[in-house]
């Protein structure tokens, strides 16, 4: 379960104080589909990360299984997001340099992973999001739908309870977005938590909750 | 391992031209280390080496020697050359004067040394390691004769010298009755631009009776040292002074040439440190370039699951590889370069010597390499471990 109390976070901008977060409180079940909606600037990103352990919360706490993450050091935020969180973004971001098994492979290799086995597991992955003839393509020679499909796969390679979607169909057309909410909606169905951000209204219908953000803050 | 080591090379490989250019940064400086240093020891080696073969020598000379510069401090009197010559455990003892002079052959004047002593004693000292080109070497009554050296007969006029041309000596005229052969390094100075006299020829064109220079040849090697001090001391008796002769055997000149060399190695040194400097500020500016711009890449790493220290190790990988390369590379190039300058300088400066390649040269070039990468690495590597993952995720 996934948890915030009085989550706040300012950004300083100049002399001036922005609340991107204004007590925040919030509750996502295990197995929840959540879609967070709402105008840019409002907060969903930002929501998001904090979520996700990439940042820390200027006030207010977020409790991901009943641990309080804004206590915990860089290395175990690291941790958190290795072993419960897999991330999608809308640019992809897969590392260039590597071919789409060893980007899928990447997170297993920062978990200690023994070489055999994380080829292994990244292949089968790979194959789980329809990739298994593009192994060994590098970002590069592949179309935006099919990036965002090893992105999917990288995300799934530690088997996390959380996957954490900013924008991961904005990208992409119609149809490759739907292929890939489709994705999202089956790893919803094996039990997951899924938590999206969208300003597609279509995309964002096809979650069970919604919640809006304006300003900072979430009105259901 | 193998992993960070593959992750390493492909952002290396990503980079090709900047990698190369920073590989070559270090190398150029390791080059320089190294080809310096072999260079050093093969002069060095080359000039104890013949030096070595002198064991039973002990020169006497009327001054001061500290470090590499010479203080003459007067001369020696006959009577000096007779003690030495009760010492026991001397063998034989040549005592020497030298002087510059003008020298005219064909109408043109030039000064030059003159070099006169005991004909049969500085003919076993010189004629037998250089050998005579043309002629024959000097004979006790050969008053009005000399043999002159290589450099003599055939650089200083512009006719070139042979046997039974006449030259005139501070006025007297002398026939040259042998001419030297080139010399090798080491009798090179001491042969090739000088003129050979017989004792009392050199005392009477230099117009002086002093002895400048004793040799002494000792039985035993071993003893050496201990009668080189008996040498100082009779010697300083005789004048009534504390520290007139210096006398030096073969062993402690080659201590001193060692001090010439190693402070000579040095300077080299600390000249090649200074591209060395100038390199390890390369691989930064490479690594701190790098790093920003894979600010992203680096977000995403962290976002999936990197820790602070995994990046860290990444970056400072990468700097070591890129290093790691450049000092071999810097070795291969120092050695082929080390073979040039030696050849190049063997034939400038008419000593015959080969660069001298040491495996802790070596080593130490490629440890030095990889310290310094390591070094300009840490950083950067660093800035890189320390980025927030959002804002470096955010980071276009």
């Amino acid at each position: 379960m996934i948890r915030t109390e009085h989550l706040t976070k300012i950004y300083r901008m100049g002399g001036a104080e922005v609340y991107a977060l204004h007590d925040v409180n919030l509750e996502i079940q295990d197995g929840e589909f959540v879609a967070i909606v709402g105008p840019s600037g409002s907060g969903k990103s930002t929501l998001l990360n904090m979520i996700g352990c990439l940042d820390k919360p200027t006030s207010g706490s977020v409790f991901i299984d009943g641990v309080d993450t804004a206590w915990l050091s860089d290395n175990e935020l690291a941790e958190i997001r290795r072993e419960k969180i897999g991330f999608v973004f809308q640019q992809y971001n897969l590392v260039h340099t590597l071919n789409a098994l060893e980007n899928v492979a990447l997170p297993l290799f920062f978990a200690g992973m023994k070489r055999e086995m994380r080829m292994e597991m990244a292949k089968e992955k790979l194959e789980s999001v329809g990739l298994g003839d593009r192994l060994y393509h590098k970002p590069s020679e592949l179309s935006g739908g099919q990036q965002q499909r090893v992105a999917i796969a990288r995300a799934l390679a530690n088997d996390p309870e959380i996957i954490i979607g900013d924008e991961p169909t904005g990208n992409v057309d119609t149809t490759t977005g739907n292929a890939i909410m489709d994705m999202l909606e089956g790893l919803n169905k094996e039990g997951r938590t899924v938590i999206v951000v969208t300003h597609n209204i279509e995309i964002a219908a096809r979650a069970g909750i919604r919640k809006r953000m304006r300003d900072g803050r979430v009105r259901d | 391992m193998r992993d960070k080591f593959l992750l390493a090379y492909r952002s290396i490989r990503e980079r090709r031209t900047r990698s190369i250019l920073t590989v070559l940064g270090i190398a150029v400086g390791i080059a320089a280390i190294v080809s310096l240093m072999s260079v050093g020891y093969g002069m060095e080696e080359s000039i104890t080496g013949e030096l070595t073969t002198f064991a039973d020598l002990i020169s006497v000379v009327p001054g001061k020697i500290s470090g590499a510069t010479y203080v003459e401090q007067g001369s020696f009197t006959d009577r000096d050359v007779k003690d030495v010559q009760r010492i026991s455990g001397v063998k034989d003892v040549l005592a020497m004067t030298y002087g510059a002079t003008v020298v005219e052959y064909k109408e043109k004047k030039r000064p030059i040394m003159v070099f006169g002593g005991d004909t049969k004693e500085l003919g076993s000292f010189y004629v037998e390691p250089v050998g005579l080109k043309e002629g024959r070497w000097l004979r006790e009554n050969d008053y009005k004769a000399c043999v002159i050296g290589n450099r003599v007969a055939t650089d200083f006029f512009h006719k070139e010298i042979h046997v039974n041309d006449k030259l005139i000596i501070n006025g007297e005229k002398f026939i040259v009755i042998g001419v030297f052969e080139k010399a090798s390094t080491l009798y090179a100075t001491d042969v090739d631009p000088h003129i050979f006299l017989t004792l009392r020829a050199a005392k009477g064109v230099l117009q002086t009776d002093e002895v400048k220079y004793i040799m002494v040849r000792v039985y035993d090697i071993n003893e050496a040292a201990a009668i080189a001090e008996q040498i100082e001391e009779t010697i300083n008796d005789n004048h009534g002074l504390d520290e007139f002769a210096s006398a030096l055997t073969m062993g402690s000149m080659l201590e001193q040439i060692g001090t010439v060399f190693s402070i000579l190695r040095g300077v080299l040194v600390s000249i090649a440190a200074i591209a060395l400097v100038v390199a390890s500020i390369g691989i930064m500016n490479t690594m701190l370039m790098s790093v920003m711009e894979r600010t992203h890449e680096i977000g995403v790493m962290k976002a999936i699951g990197a820790k602070s220290r995994d990046v860290l190790s990444l970056f400072l990988l990468e700097s070591s590889i890129v290093s790691l390369v450049g000092g071999v590379v810097g070795c291969v190039l120092g050695v082929i370069l080390a073979r040039i300058i030696s050849i190049a300088a063997s034939s400038a400066l008419g000593i015959e010597f080969g660069a001298v390649i040491k495996p802790a040269v070596l080593i130490g070039g490629i440890a030095i390499a990889i310290a310094v990468g390591v070094l300009s690495g840490f950083y950067p590597a660093r800035k890189a471990s320390r980025m927030s993952p959002v804002e470096a995720v955010r980071y276009e």
